[in-house]
């Protein structure tokens, strides 16, 4: 649980202690369907974050006001409001980026880790605080993918951001490109990261 | 006023649901115009890609396009312009893929003997997968791609068909579902084609 809810604190948990995706288990639909390209994975997690800081900050100000009976409902409207303004600004204005993303950003009202902060945290703290902690698990969860997606697309396509950096003579993982192998990454992360933990805990 | 009540809960849902609500319509309404602005950039551009005319700003794209001439063969709307002493037809194609419909645009020449070139203006398909149709080096395949009698087929696997007289074209890795109906959406944008210039014997 949170050891403390001072910035610091609130920092080190969500990209470490208590990771959304490698402590936690949480938002790995997304995890799985974007990482094969580092593009789209960085674009979806930069919407998250946004999504997920807006939220915290509207939940935690109206807080007070909200029946018990309705939090989640009002919580979800909340989700799919700021979703729905993010692909309204892509659309817009980043009339590419959209489209390369297509229904992706729809699916951002589904990660779970939005609502899992809007729950756990923003719930019961100051807006500010709750700002920060839903940027600061964004993060936790943007680099997460990050690395993922990085030997996804390495392996993949022999491509970084789309440039090609191996050689012609290198054979694609295929099934690297495929949504299985996200599960093949995962795991490793998953099992390197909690070994790293163990480790420290141990000393 | 009792917070847990049923009167407030009500009250407190229908304000909040208004207020979201309001503030998307108003957003959605004032960049209105440039989504469609986009979306008819998206089209032009997917035009002028299919039929190789090369242009530099969003303007000067808007303004070839107006320079097209627009046909009118049974119903069906096509596009020509002559390059290099050839009539070219560019056709805006739809059809189904695998999670929903491509709309996009195929430039053939004037006797549907070669495929000019493909471009995507819309589609549904899985980003990074077969969300790839969009992709340079998928659509540059099909760059002056002869015409067999039977179409275009296509090869499961490799990446890319630079080949452009084998009348083939490469699948996508892990979206043969998505290639497969791109080679059935632009045999039947063929078939129309031929239909309407009429060099079908």
């Amino acid at each position: 649980m949170m050891a403390n809810n001072t910035a610091r604190g609130i920092l080190k948990d969500n990209l470490w202690t208590n990771n959304a995706i490698f402590v936690q288990i949480l938002g790995i639909c997304s995890t799985l369907a974007v990482t094969n390209k580092l593009e789209n994975t960085l674009i979806m997690a930069i919407g998250v974050i946004l999504v997920m800081g807006f939220t915290n900050l509207t939940v935690s100000i109206i807080k007070s006001l909200i029946p018990r009976k309705v939090r989640m409902i009002v919580q979800t409207l909340i989700i799919s409001f700021y979703v729905i303004i993010v692909d309204i600004i892509l659309k817009a204005y980043l009339p590419e980026i959209s489209r390369a993303l297509g229904p992706y950003v729809g699916l951002i009202i589904t990660n779970c880790i939005i609502m899992g902060r809007a729950e756990a945290f923003a719930q019961s703290n100051k807006p500010v605080i709750s700002f920060w902690d839903g940027i600061t698990s964004g993060a936790g969860y943007m680099y997460v993918l990050l690395i993922i997606a990085f030997v996804r697309e390495l392996l993949g396509f022999g491509t970084i951001f789309g440039m090609n950096v191996l050689p012609e003579s290198f054979i694609k993982w295929t099934i690297m490109v495929m949504p299985p192998s996200a599960f093949f990454m995962l795991a490793i992360l998953i099992w390197v990261f909690k070994g790293i933990m163990e480790k420290k805990e141990a000393k | 006023m009792n917070k847990q009540g049923k009167l407030y809960t009500i009250i407190f849902t229908f304000i909040v649901s208004f207020v979201f609500v309001f503030v998307l319509a108003f957003a959605n309404d004032v960049t209105k115009e440039r989504v469609e602005i986009n979306e008819k950039l998206f089209e032009v551009r997917a035009f002028l890609n299919a039929m190789d005319i090369v242009y530099g700003t969003d303007e000067e794209a808007l303004d070839i396009f107006e320079g097209l001439t627009e046909e009118k063969i049974k119903e069906t709307t096509l596009y020509s312009t002559t390059v290099e002493n050839e009539k070219i037809y560019a056709y805006r194609f739809s059809g189904n893929a695998l999670w929903g419909t491509v709309n996009g645009v195929l430039a053939v020449n004037e006797d549907v003997t070669r495929v000019i070139g493909l471009d995507i203006i819309s589609h549904n398909e899985t980003p990074g997968l077969g969300g790839r149709i969009e992709e340079k080096w998928f659509r540059d395949q099909f760059r002056n791609e002869k015409i067999s009698e039977n179409g275009i087929s296509i090869n499961i696997g490799g990446d890319g068909d630079y080949n452009h007289e084998n009348s083939e074209f490469d699948s996508i890795t892990g979206a043969t579902n998505t290639s497969q109906s791109m080679k059935t959406i632009i045999n039947n944008s063929i078939k129309k084609l031929k239909d309407l210039l009429g060099s079908d014997e």
